[in-house]
């Protein structure tokens, strides 16, 4: 999986900001337009629950959360990463605990501090997405190894059976998935589920051994 | 009607390692102080000039001093490390800060008005003239600060967007003099052109010591690997000096060689008003530039209180030596023409390439680069 390149040029990207004081954010609006970001009027909105999730893009758009609202509404956040559906960068004022918790809760990945110094919008900009786009790609990486986690059952099985058919101890065996696998372009565990998966209908049909050449034809 | 009277701060190290080019900073901003005065602009100018000595930390102290006697607007700084050290005084005491320098861009403070290049109109020419002209292969050495560190970025991203490459990335402390290793270095490797960006003393003392290396080992160093800098101005030519002041490529939005009508009327005042030197360059017209946009935008407001300045100055359109300069209302950086110049035996820059037309400024790249780093190496894992 390729570690995600960063992103340093943000032209054409879209921002949202939440906040109940659109006044206080005439920096961030000025700034982000001296970076190409475009901020319509309609993308100021009043709460997160305003955000119509369904045209967000995790490509183009950026979220700025005022932490100084109570905003009842949040986020909706992947289940393992945590992570919301478009970069969130928090902005600060009061710097108390449940301000700064309930900002990292909607997943801000960097964050400004009000007054809005538009020298700092830049940095904030590019530490937000690029650490969001990390987090994304962490989380991608670890849905994968799940993944395979689970599938490893299905490899020791697949194993045992090219074992007894022919002949060959686990190396050979493993050796011998290995390169049917890479010559179906699938991984391991993906060309064994199936494997497993195809013998034990054959067994329920015909009640016969595993048939790995089968297997490979159908692969291929 | 009598003239408005205006104090404005100069804060230029005139001694210390850059010391060459700030004087002919100063002296760009002297001259156009004159010409204010002398003009029916209503103005009556008094600079209080300030000398940091090239110590980074004098600068904040000179920058306080001038700000807490009220004045509004200083003309002033050549290295970037010096403006960020002063940049959270002028947001402070809303003042504004005429930064009259070329530099690295990535930068756009509400209370700085930047009147010299900005990446896209240095850096990019300099690099498509290289590719273009000299080869793939680079090497890079510089004085370690963001300078040299955003410059050769932005050279390496290009570089190897172009299937070429960098050999490598030297650093030095800024007034470093020692070169003999990194010469040697350099030499071995045969890159296709240096990219050089030591500043001041250590960029003379770089110069003279490849050019003699090279001239031992036989190497004709100008046509077989030609040093190439974004901040080579007409004075360090000539404090490099003796034989090794030809050949070298520069990036600029401007050179003594322009021929203009307005040019030659800046030089020749200039050399009249400063016939002890040093030789006018990029800088010094920028802080000239920097001087009469600030007066003809006070002029306009009637004030020298910074918000009402800062909204007549995009009114403002200047006949500059280089040609015409205005600034942008979104960046608050000026339009200017790249240009590209090689020096000569009489440290003077032929030129060799000129954009047509001012371009506009682009400090954060968004319309000059990709959106996405250079691809890096590419990072493998263990698959079993």
């Amino acid at each position: 999986m390729i570690e995600p390149r960063l992103l340093q040029n943000f032209n054409g990207n879209r921002a949202l900001v939440v906040t109940d004081r659109a006044s206080a954010m005439d920096t961030l609006v000025t700034a982000l337009e001296r970076l190409g970001v475009a901020v319509a009027a309609g993308n100021i909105v009043g709460s997160v629950g305003d955000i119509d999730l369904t045209t967000l893009s995790a490509e183009r758009d950026v979220i700025f959360i005022d932490g100084d609202m109570g905003d009842g509404a949040a986020l909706p956040l992947t289940p393992v990463g945590q992570l919301p559906p478009a970069p969130v960068i928090g902005v600060i004022g009061v710097t108390a605990p449940s301000r700064l918790k309930a900002l990292m809760r909607a997943g801000a990945t960097s964050f400004l501090r009000k007054p809005i110094h538009a020298s700092a919008v830049y940095p904030a900009l590019f530490v937000g997405v690029n650490e969001y786009r990390r987090h994304r790609h962490l989380e991608a990486l670890l849905e994968d190894q799940e993944r395979r986690r689970r599938g490893r059952r299905d490899v020791v099985k697949a194993i045992i059976r090219v074992m007894a058919v022919h002949g060959l101890d686990d190396d050979g065996a493993y050796d011998l998935l290995r390169r049917r696998c890479m010559a179906a372009r699938q991984t391991m565990e993906e060309y064994c589920s199936a494997l497993v998966r195809e013998q034990d209908l054959v067994a329920e049909d015909t009640c016969s051994g595993p048939d790995v050449a089968r297997q490979e034809g159908r692969a291929k | 009607m009598p003239p408005l009277d205006i104090d404005i701060g100069v804060l230029f190290s005139t001694t210390g390692s850059y010391g060459t080019v700030a004087q002919s900073m100063l002296n760009g901003a002297r001259l156009a102080v004159e010409e204010v005065n002398r003009s029916e602009l209503g103005l009556r100018i008094t600079p209080s000039i300030h000398n940091p000595g090239g110590d980074l930390a004098n600068y904040a102290v000179h920058a306080e001093a001038l700000l807490r006697d009220g004045i509004r607007h200083v003309v002033g700084c050549y290295t970037s490390s010096a403006r960020k050290e002063v940049i959270p005084l002028f947001e402070k005491h809303d003042g504004l800060l005429w930064y009259p320098s070329h530099y690295e861009g990535f930068e756009s403070s509400n209370n700085v008005i930047y009147t010299g290049a900005a990446p896209n109109q240095h850096m990019l020419p300099l690099v498509e003239y290289l590719l273009q002209h000299h080869g793939r292969r680079a090497f890079c050495v510089g004085s370690n600060y963001i300078w040299a560190w955003e410059n050769n970025r932005i050279l390496r991203e290009s570089v190897s967007s172009r299937g070429g490459a960098v050999l490598a990335e030297r650093y030095f402390a800024v007034g470093e003099t020692d070169f003999s290793q990194v010469v040697e270095a350099i030499i071995a490797a045969r890159p296709s052109f240096v990219f050089l960006t030591l500043i001041g003393t250590s960029a003379y003392a770089f110069f003279r010591a490849f050019r003699a290396a090279c001239r031992a080992a036989g190497i004709d160093q100008a046509r077989e690997m030609p040093v190439a800098s974004c901040s080579l101005s007409e004075p360090e030519l000539e404090a490099i000096g003796g034989d090794a002041v030809d050949g070298h490529l520069s990036s600029s939005v401007y050179f003594t060689s322009i021929d203009s009508v307005e040019n030659a009327r800046f030089l020749r005042a200039y050399g009249i008003a400063f016939p002890e030197g040093p030789t006018a360059s990029a800088d010094a017209e920028a802080s000239y530039n920097a001087v009469w946009l600030l007066a003809r935008s006070i002029a306009a407001a009637g004030s020298d209180d910074p918000r009402m300045v800062k909204g007549r100055l995009v009114e403002q359109h200047c006949h500059a030596p280089q040609g015409d300069v205005w600034i942008d209302s979104e960046t608050f950086h000026a339009f200017l023409t790249p240009r590209i110049g090689r020096s000569n035996h009489e440290a003077r820059f032929d030129l060799v390439g000129e954009a047509r037309a001012p371009v506009r400024p682009d400090p954060y790249l968004i319309n000059n680069s990709g959106r996405f780093e250079a691809a890096p190496f590419p990072v493998l894992r263990l698959v079993s």
